[in-house]
């Protein structure tokens, strides 16, 4: 059974088309990070999943079951981090996730018992009495996280997970992602603009733009994608004034020189076969090379391209990541 | 209608409310103010002048006589100062009935209001809970202060003035079975009914300090509603009482339904997040 599947799902708000003809298929105990702008459609189609807002054309099957007359058992069976962490102020972290708790259906004995081990999950447990309102940014959002797993969903939405985290508590809940990922087969739908979170994290990759789904794959996937945009660098100890003509002669187009640092970025057509010529022919041509270097495309560059092709991202509007 | 998920609603937001100063002082201060001060400032001055001294003026019309005769037995025997006495207590008993309107109008705008300024309402719409349920929550945590307050105000008031009419009347005025019927009744359909009406204005409005101006709007009808009842009762009969608290009933059932259609997801993500 697949944990998301859409089928041409899209939502207008009067004439915008916010998300168009999404079409999605997350299998179980995956994790799926959703890439795109503001205002390209992420929290929308979060929205739709989750039953806060209905597709005006297509549908989609979330657990299994359809969000068009299902919504009560799908919000009851996943958890859903929203942008802002949105906790109660004035209440403790602990009549915070009680709260929760109970709207969830989560057993009365098993509540308490839950409580100490999420916060010792989240490294928060000295903040366990205190209210809300006095925790840092990144501890709301630690706390947020946790009240979004509390019920012990199977598939679990997050909204800019890290977005206000230091790297020491990203870092635990990458961990805890990972971990409930394998040791418990839950599944992460993440929205995010932390590409190398998204490379580091995820199975596979979406990117999104004007609601228009533009590229999906693992991070592997689309670097092969883009593999002939892998950019070679030669560092040389001393620079030659003929390297251009040199590269030019190879016919190896030049994509930058740069004559202080003593490097030439390069692109070649096939990098496995012709690396080891130029090596030597630069070798033999008395260039006294340092150093050679392949730079893959980054997801983040992936991303950026797609993202451009498809034209300047809109402005946010406030029906979207509001 | 699942009541652990409405138990739940109503336990945190009596918690968050019970922590603002803001709330805390009103809750009690309104009672108070209604309870004590007002009595003491209208009634005391009329109690304090020497029976002898007294000018009663023209007597009061026959239906004054008809109707209070019935209130307190000895009508007739009690002079003209305990007669406007008893008059003017019943006045000012509606006023303490002003409670359960203008209490919710305070409470609903920091639990529904406060729920999306503080940007909390989208994690409460994600979750489980039904829009029924979302919104009986949201009615019982405004309604419970306001009706607990109306309770408290009405007993120190009865207090208040059975002692000091009691000279004048040789008998208790309150809590009579009139004032209970209001207390009991009529307040919490009114407690309802203003909450209500500011889940209503929750839509038309970004925060808290919004909604209490607003609501001063909602309180105004509801004021017009409480003494047209009252007046209801006095001059027609007990049967328009009945029907008053009928309409009251429709009433609230009518703006439950409005309101449960307020907290329809997709347009509560729109109007209220």
């Amino acid at each position: 059974m697949l944990a998301v599947e859409t089928k041409n799902l899209t939502k207008m708000f009067h004439k915008l088309k916010a998300v168009d003809g999404l079409n999605l298929e997350i299998k179980e105990a995956e994790i799926y990070s959703l890439l795109g702008p503001n205002g390209s459609g992420k929290t929308t189609t979060v929205r739709m999943l989750t039953g806060l807002l209905r597709p005006t054309i297509g549908g989609a099957r979330v657990l299994g079951l359809d969000i068009s007359d299902n919504l009560q058992e799908i919000r009851s069976r996943v958890g859903h981090l929203t942008e802002t962490p949105a906790l109660y102020e004035r209440l403790t972290v602990r009549q915070n996730l009680d709260f929760f708790a109970k709207l969830y259906k989560v057993p009365e004995t098993e509540i308490k018992p839950r409580i100490e081990e999420i916060v010792d999950l989240f490294e928060l447990p000295e903040k366990l009495d205190e209210p809300a309102g006095t925790l840092s940014k990144g501890m709301k959002q630690k706390v947020a996280i946790a009240r979004a797993m509390f019920h012990e969903p199977e598939l679990i939405f997050l909204d800019e997970p890290t977005a206000s985290l230091s790297p020491e508590s990203a870092k635990v809940i990458r961990e805890q992602i990972i971990k409930l990922v394998k040791k418990e087969k839950r599944t992460f739908f993440i929205c995010t603009h932390n590409l190398s979170e998204a490379e580091r994290l995820s199975s596979r990759v979406g990117i999104i733009n004007h609601g228009r789904l533009v590229a999906q794959g693992s991070p592997g996937e689309l670097r092969e994608m883009r593999k002939d945009e892998t950019v070679t660098v030669f560092r040389f100890s001393t620079w030659e004034s003929n390297t251009k003509e040199f590269f030019a002669d190879m016919k190896i187009e030049i994509v930058e020189q740069n004559q202080e640092q003593k490097y030439v970025s390069v692109i070649i057509k096939d990098i496995e076969k012709q690396t080891p010529s130029i090596i030597n022919s630069l070798t033999k041509n008395n260039f006294q090379l340092v150093e050679v270097k392949h730079e893959f495309p980054t997801l983040e560059r992936i991303y950026l391209e797609f993202v451009e092709l498809e034209g300047v991202p809109r402005e946010e509007n406030n029906m979207e990541e509001s | 209608m699942d009541l652990g998920r409405v138990k739940a609603i109503v336990k945190k937001d009596l918690r968050e409310m019970f922590k603002s100063k803001y709330i805390l002082s009103a809750v009690i201060g309104m009672p108070i103010l209604f309870a004590i001060f007002i009595p003491l400032s209208t009634l005391y001055p009329l109690v304090a002048i020497d029976s002898n001294e007294f000018e009663g003026g023209d007597e009061f019309p026959d239906y004054f006589k008809d109707l209070f005769s019935q209130v307190i037995p000895n009508w007739d025997s009690t002079g003209a100062q305990g007669q406007i006495l008893v008059i003017m207590s019943y006045i000012m008993y509606i006023v303490v009935l002003l409670i359960p309107i203008i209490l919710p109008a305070v409470t609903a705008s920091e639990t529904i209001i406060g729920e999306k300024e503080r940007k909390t309402m989208e994690a409460l719409l994600a979750s489980p809970l039904s829009e029924a349920e979302l919104v009986t929550g949201k009615i019982l945590s405004s309604f419970i202060p306001s009706v607990a307050g109306t309770a408290f105000a009405a007993i120190i008031y009865s207090l208040i003035t059975n002692i000091m009419i009691y000279p004048f009347t040789n008998s208790l005025l309150f809590l009579d079975a009139l004032s209970l019927v209001f207390l009991f009744v009529i307040a919490p359909l009114l407690s309802i009914l203003s909450v209500e009406l500011m889940i209503l204005i929750s839509t038309r409005v970004t925060s808290v300090r919004d909604a209490y101006q607003l609501g001063s709007l909602v309180v105004l009808p509801l004021m017009m509603l409480i003494i047209g009842i009252v007046v209801s009762y006095f001059f027609i009969s007990v049967i328009a009482l009945i029907g008053a608290v009928a309409i009251l009933l429709t009433l609230c059932a009518i703006f439950f339904k409005i309101a449960t259609n307020v907290f329809d997801r997709e347009r509560a993500i729109v109007k209220l997040v």
